[in-house]
């Protein structure tokens, strides 16, 4: 029996823009027309020509920026779209997990969408019952399993949903980016699930932004560029050359002088920018490394004293503090600045952060303009970190700060 | 299990293999939208007798007493009871199985499957009204002291009708308001008129009696006049379920085949477009 599990050949997905009625293109898709056809072609292929192949309990990770075709490429395989062009062949039944507790009602009790989203998922009933017990033992819900899912928080929401997939037991298996979710704790729960499901020779697709997760996971690694496959190959090569690779449509600057300047007349911010230690635009950074995040404003009228404040939260959309010059310490008079604000080494921890901008006077107390998710960084892990632990286990928390330990013999 | 998915070659009927698989699936969604329906009401099941007593109430009060619609010796609240019976089932179906695909867009868009489970899954649930309905007409049976008709074998027939036709009407709508949203504001509209033109309150035999040939034609090309027709003869013996009542008979085939032919063509786009 041959080993081969998956065979991609020459798949390619187009879409029509501007078609019938009821055609609803998302608004990232247009953009992305209008800068690769100029707005003048009504096509637009999220992906192209892609072909590869998957042996018997291979994982391969697929990674690209936004809007590179990941998705596109997972929807059509999990075959909830179908392709224009190419043809694929999988042997053995496939789950795809494109987002976990799909089809979850939110009037129905715990256990009741257990065997609601299993079946969605593609388990028999039958199978559901037999892994019952286990599926609420991984969620950790117990308490709360006959109540309706509407009273849950969203983490329990997570959790039970999870605890689901991770109890089906497909030959295929394709998941995109289920590790965004839920606490620190539950996911590495869901990390080292996924590493079982991965050991025990079955084959696994996965698309994902988080860099470390694929090269702990996967044994080949895919690298998507507007639709077509760039490169491909061991996971570690892959993914650093999609992070060296000097991209200005990753978010290291934004470039915002063209908007307008606040309705109350106070100013502008007009750029932002990530910047390492030499002055040079980043859009990455280690651990390890400092940096600088500079911010160009305008005052536009006397008697406004606005100053940027930034505001930055982690991927998983939790605030990790808020800074800004604070009274005293800013121009007040109109004109063009530059603010640099000056990241200390070893302060993040291995992740994405985003920052949003406050444009205020602080008194008397007024937000001019609010810049939501303005500009990101990703933050990665050195792996001879001073602060990693020993064995290479993640290190948890929003942040990774540097701390003095001392001990002495007592 | 080998899947093969090529873009030059697409089956124009659904697999029906495919389909029986995901009977679990099917079988999930209908007891989910069974218990979610008569969840935090305060009659709760209840409402599955209340709704069609109500409209038999109506009618009786209306067609049987102040229009005095003549319906030989049967009582009249059993004559209305066998046409409720059909069209509550045919309602729900347009409205439930019609309106399912844009319902469940969170899962078609994350999730495949074989699409048809979803109106069909609908359907099933309002066979629950069905039996309702039919237990009804049971008991009213035993009130008045009549018996059925001695066509009481082609019931189980006509009832296989009643639900093909109401399955291929509300499949037919759940395919077409994927690109056509207007439909779910046309759906409330078709079954309040469909009612009129449907002999549910008065037997066929008022429309043959007073309008021209064409006019009848036109009626019965509705699939449900030949079908409530042909029910309400198995049952009590009234009317006549040959001549222009096959016309219905072959409309309803003709809508029940080109269902799921449309169906599986709208499945080719359908995460595309919801």
């Amino acid at each position: 029996m041959s080993n081969r599990m998956v065979t991609v050949e020459g798949l390619g997905k187009r879409y029509k823009l501007g078609g019938p009625t009821g055609f609803d293109p998302r608004a990232r898709m247009s953009e992305n027309l209008k800068r690769i056809t100029g707005g003048k072609r009504e096509d637009f292929w999220a992906v192209r020509d892609v072909s590869f192949t998957l042996d018997r309990g291979e994982a391969v990770g697929i990674i690209g920026r936004n809007g590179a075709g990941k998705s596109t490429l997972l929807k059509m395989l999990s075959r909830i779209t179908v392709p224009t062009e190419g043809r694929f062949t999988i042997d053995g039944h496939v789950s795809s997990l494109l987002e976990v507790g799909t089809g979850f009602h939110p009037e129905l009790s715990g256990r009741e969408n257990i065997f609601l989203n299993g079946t969605i998922l593609g388990m028999r009933r039958a199978e559901v019952r037999r892994k019952y017990d286990e599926i609420v033992d991984f969620s950790g819900v117990q308490k709360f399993i006959d109540t309706p899912v509407k009273h849950y928080s969203s983490g329990q929401k997570v959790r039970l949903a999870f605890a689901v997939a991770a109890h089906l037991e497909p030959e295929v298996m394709i998941i995109d980016e289920v590790l965004a979710v839920g606490d620190v704790e539950f996911q590495r729960k869901c990390l080292g699930k996924m590493k079982d499901v991965a050991n025990s020779g079955r084959t696994i697709l996965f698309v994902s932004h988080n860099m470390s997760a694929i090269n702990s996971l996967c044994s080949r690694c895919v690298l998507l560029d507007a639709g077509r496959v760039e490169a491909m190959g061991e996971p570690g090569a892959i993914t650093s050359q999609y992070l060296n690779k000097n991209n200005d449509e990753l978010t290291g600057e934004k470039d915002l002088s063209s908007s307008p300047i606040s309705s109350d007349g106070a100013g502008r911010i007009t750029h932002l920018r990530w910047t390492n230690t030499n002055g040079k635009v980043i859009d990455h950074a280690q651990v390890t490394q400092a940096f600088d995040l500079e911010v160009d404003f305008e005052i536009a009228e006397r008697g406004y004293k606005p100053q940027p404040v930034a505001l930055v939260y982690n991927s998983k959309g939790e605030q990790a503090f808020m800074t800004f010059p604070g009274e005293g310490n800013h121009p007040t008079e109109p004109g063009r600045y530059r603010a640099s604000l000056h990241f200390p080494a070893n302060l993040f921890n291995e992740d994405t952060y985003y920052v949003s901008f406050w444009f205020c006077t602080w008194l008397p107390h007024k937000v001019h303009l609010v810049l939501e998710n303005a500009i990101s960084i990703q933050v990665l892990d050195d792996l001879e970190s001073p602060t990693r632990a020993p064995s290479y286990a993640t290190v948890t928390g929003m942040l990774r700060p540097k701390f003095q330990w001392d001990i002495a013999q007592l | 299990m080998r899947i093969t998915v090529d873009a030059k070659h697409w089956k124009v009927l659904p697999d029906l293999r495919e389909l029986f698989a995901h009977r679990d699936l099917f079988l999930t969604l209908a007891i989910r939208d069974l218990k979610v329906r008569y969840a935090q009401t305060v009659l709760g099941l209840a409402w599955a007798v209340v709704q069609p007593l109500a409209t038999l109430i109506i009618m009786s009060l209306i067609f049987g007493r102040a229009v005095q619609v003549e319906t030989g010796n049967v009582p009249y609240p059993l004559f209305a009871i066998v046409g409720i019976s059909a069209w509550s089932y045919f309602a729900f179906v347009l409205k439930e199985s019609g309106g399912s695909i844009i319902g469940a867009q969170e899962i078609v868009r994350k999730i495949y499957f074989p699409r048809l489970i979803i109106p069909l899954s609908k359907a099933a649930v309002g066979l629950m009204d069905l039996l309702v309905a039919l237990l009804m007409m049971i008991a009213l049976f035993v009130w008045y002291g009549v018996s059925p008709s001695a066509h009481l074998i082609f019931a189980p027939l006509y009832l296989v009708l009643i639900i093909v036709v109401a399955l291929g009407t509300g499949i037919w709508i759940s395919a077409l308001s994927i690109r056509f949203r207007d439909l779910q504001h046309v759906v409330p509209f078709m079954i309040q008129f469909g009612l009129f033109i449907t002999p549910i309150a008065y037997p066929a035999s008022k429309i043959t009696a007073s309008v021209p040939h064409w006019v009848q034609v036109m009626y019965f090309l509705n699939p449900m006049a030949g079908v409530v027709e042909g029910w309400r003869w198995s049952i009590l013996g009234l009317g006549d379920p040959g001549g222009l009542c096959i016309l219905s008979l072959v409309s309803g085939a003709f809508l029940f085949v080109t269902s799921f032919i449309y169906f599986r063509s709208m499945e080719r786009v359908v995460a595309d477009l919801v």
